[in-house]
């Protein structure tokens, strides 16, 4: 039988409405595939269809997983739909959904990892969720002259909306952004209100914002406890590589000057 | 309250001083406790902790680690900030550790305060002004983040009680794993001072889990628990003494985490061992490998070392030493295996474990799943069967075990640690290459 490839957009909306066509097609599983972002190997022997997103597609998908599958493994789903891994997390989440619903799994389908597409999600989830981790404790806020702190960040995979919770909550009086400059997008949360996503604005240069008076100071400050914290017997610059990637610290000023 | 200060002094110089000398502390982590923002302040607590730097030594760096003052009266052998020592002394005043806690802490640079102290003037009077400090911190700032401040042993129960409502967690350092160790290196500390506040601190906790659950808004007390550190090679103990400590502590006292931290001689004081080759830091390794073995894979100390064995080998890990002294046990089937004896098996760690509970429910695993699910096989394919066949044709014989797994390491494709193997460790492990030994002899040796 002919291979059938569903081509839908890079976001949650895309793949859900994804989901919901291959099941509209009521042609079984096996032979049907869910593909992210445009095709760049047309195979032979198979067609293509293309997916618009669609947001009551979307809700009833999302709808349907939560009461389904459960809040927790529909976290997990949405953390593997923001990797970056376009090629392959298509069909993994549809495939996993298939497992639970169709094939019976239900609400412990992310136990059943010796199906390789439920791995396939479980190892995308787990990257996204370890690199939120990773930006929840490595993000520098600065502030700007107007006290509202902004930070930068340049993760693989589009965390911004499974850390802004987090800082939601810890910072909850203060006026607050967070830029992930890989993907052109802003949180932004005002003080004492709900925090929410932006696209980044056309002509947005971060090199012409201007920090408040004592910010410089309190830079220094740190980056001086940091060097000094370090006991010189035991230095190991390895395992500090390995504990805080490069990737991070470029963006954390106590590694500016090495 | 009258605080001794040096006004010419700039902030930046007190924080390198006081940060200087707490550097040796090494608990660092903010785990244990778990708070939401009251939305009136700033600041909470995560269970599993966060780590915002990491200093050149590779050690997590989580919380703004100072001491409220390095000017102390006592003359620990083993302390940069004895009396004796003549260095550059500083004290902070409380609304300085203030600020650089809340400025630091909204841009994420850390977790929350560590404060710990030398002794100025008396206990009391350095237990007061932490007490001063971290108050003015929860109240006047509303700080929620986390807050770990020391005991200062010999301070009034009071003082020790009025902390403990204000800190996430406190400790009380143990310094040496003997009693006799402990008068030999710091004459101005008694044991007996040390467990006293430790067993308040464990009392005080007690008894606010059963308020917490008569009252469900009753003010809680060191929420995250207690610590303590003892200090390795600098007195011949043993590892047998250092971890029956370690498990009296945890049994006995309740504590949340026991540190080991590998000597290192700041002062050159001449009744302190020369470490020509650097702190043992090998050994601290090992200490701490058998204190997860501890707290997370159900073993007890006796299980791993015994009086005529004290000391824990080199060459491989403890689990992996446990496992060949015990090949009775092996091979262990996957499939059937119940979790406790799952988490014996050398690569299979908790997490793995918990997988292969769940995973086998939906059918037999394979070697191939065991991989997928993140066993360490190069390490459990001497002790495991899957559906009744080992991975590879081995003995179950321990020289020819132990051979294997060492030589992965010579090559540098095994046990991964978290330090380069040069300088003294390196130096340890080429002695046994050197065929002085035979191989029996070899991992028996520590």
């Amino acid at each position: 039988m002919e291979e059938k490839y569903l081509i839908c957009e890079d976001s949650i909306e895309g793949i859900f409405t994804g989901i919901y066509d291959a099941y509209a097609l009521r042609e079984g599983h096996e032979h049907v595939h869910l593909q992210v972002g445009e095709e760049e190997n047309y195979r032979l022997f198979a067609s293509y269809m293309y997916i618009q997103p669609d947001s009551v597609k979307t809700d009833k998908v999302a709808r349907t997983l939560r009461e389904r599958l459960g809040e927790s493994v529909y976290h997990v789903i949405c953390r593997a739909a923001a990797s970056c891994n376009k090629e392959e997390k298509g069909d993994a989440i549809y495939k996993t959904v298939v497992d639970s619903i169709t094939a019976g799994s239900g609400r412990r389908v992310m136990e059943n990892l010796r199906n390789p597409y439920v791995l396939k999600t479980f190892e995308l989830a787990r990257y996204t969720a370890n690199e939120a981790h990773y930006e929840t404790e490595f993000i520098r806020f600065q502030e700007l002259e107007q006290g509202i702190l902004y930070a930068v960040i340049g993760p693989k995979n589009s965390v911004i909306p499974f850390i802004m919770p987090h800082f939601a909550d810890r910072l909850s009086i203060e006026n607050f952004m967070i830029h992930d400059e890989n993907h052109g997008l802003f949180g932004v949360h005002p003080a004492k209100k709900e925090w929410y996503l932006v696209s980044e604005p056309d002509g947005f240069i971060k090199e012409r914002l201007k920090w408040s008076q004592k910010e410089n100071q309190y830079r220094e400050l740190f980056t001086m406890f940091h060097k000094t914290i370090g006991i010189k017997e035991r230095e190991n610059k390895r395992l500090q590589r390995q504990m805080c990637p490069f990737r991070y610290q470029d963006y954390m000023m106590e590694f500016a000057q090495k | 309250m009258e605080v001794r200060i040096s006004p010419q002094m700039s902030l930046m110089d007190k924080l390198k001083i006081l940060a200087e000398g707490a550097k040796y502390d090494v608990s660092c982590s903010s785990s244990g406790s778990s708070r939401a923002n009251d939305g009136n302040g700033i600041g909470n607590t995560v269970a599993a902790g966060l780590c915002h730097s990491f200093a050149s030594d590779g050690r997590c760096v989580s919380l703004l680690k100072i001491l409220f003052t390095n000017e102390c009266i006592y003359d620990c052998k083993y302390c940069i900030n004895r009396k004796s020592n003549d260095v550059p002394r500083a004290s902070f005043t409380p609304d300085e550790v203030c600020e650089l806690t809340m400025e630091f802490y909204r841009r994420n640079y850390i977790e929350g305060l560590f404060l710990s102290s030398g002794i100025l003037y008396s206990p009391n009077y350095t237990m007061e002004l932490i007490c001063e400090t971290v108050h003015k911190l929860r109240t006047v700032h509303r700080f929620q983040g986390y807050i770990h401040v020391k005991a200062i042993p010999g301070a009034d129960p009071l003082l020790i009680q009025k902390a403990g409502y204000l800190a996430d967690r406190m400790s009380v350092n143990l310094e040496m794993a003997t009693a006799e160790g402990l008068r030999e290196m710091a004459p101005n500390k008694h044991r007996k001072n040390i467990l006293k506040p430790m067993r308040q601190i464990q009392n005080g906790i007690a008894e606010n889990k059963n308020e917490l659950t008569l009252y469900k808004h009753a003010p809680r007390f060191c929420e995250a628990g207690q610590s303590t550190q003892m200090v390795i090679g600098a007195l011949p103990e043993s590892d047998y003494q250092i971890m029956s400590v370690a498990e009296n502590l945890y049994d006995k006292f309740s504590l949340k985490r026991v540190y080991y931290s590998a000597f290192v001689n700041v002062n050159e004081d001449k009744d302190l061992p020369a470490l020509t080759g650097g702190p043992p830091l090998l050994r601290e390794h090992r200490l701490y490998q058998a204190d997860w073995l501890l707290r997370f894979y159900h073993f007890k100390v006796d299980e791993l070392l015994t009086a005529d064995r004290p000391n824990f080998n080199m060459a491989i890990d403890p689990k992996a030493d446990w496992a060949v002294r015990h090949l009775e046990v092996f091979p262990v089937e996957i499939n059937r295996a119940d979790y406790q004896l799952l988490l014996r098996i050398p690569g299979v760690g908790v997490k793995s474990a918990r997988r292969i509970v769940a995973a086998r429910r939906f059918g037999n695993l394979t070697f191939e799943d065991l991989k997928k699910i993140g066993v360490v096989l190069k390490r459990a394919l001497y002790f495991i069967t899957c559906n009744g066949k080992m991975m590879y044709p081995t003995k179950i014989d321990e020289a020819y075990i132990v051979r294997n797994l060492t030589y992965q390491n010579q090559m540098g494709r095994g046990e991964r640690l978290p330090f380069l193997m040069d300088g003294t460790t390196y130096r340890q492990m080429s002695l046994f290459d050197e065929g002085q030994m035979s191989e029996a002899q070899t991992y028996r040796l520590a």
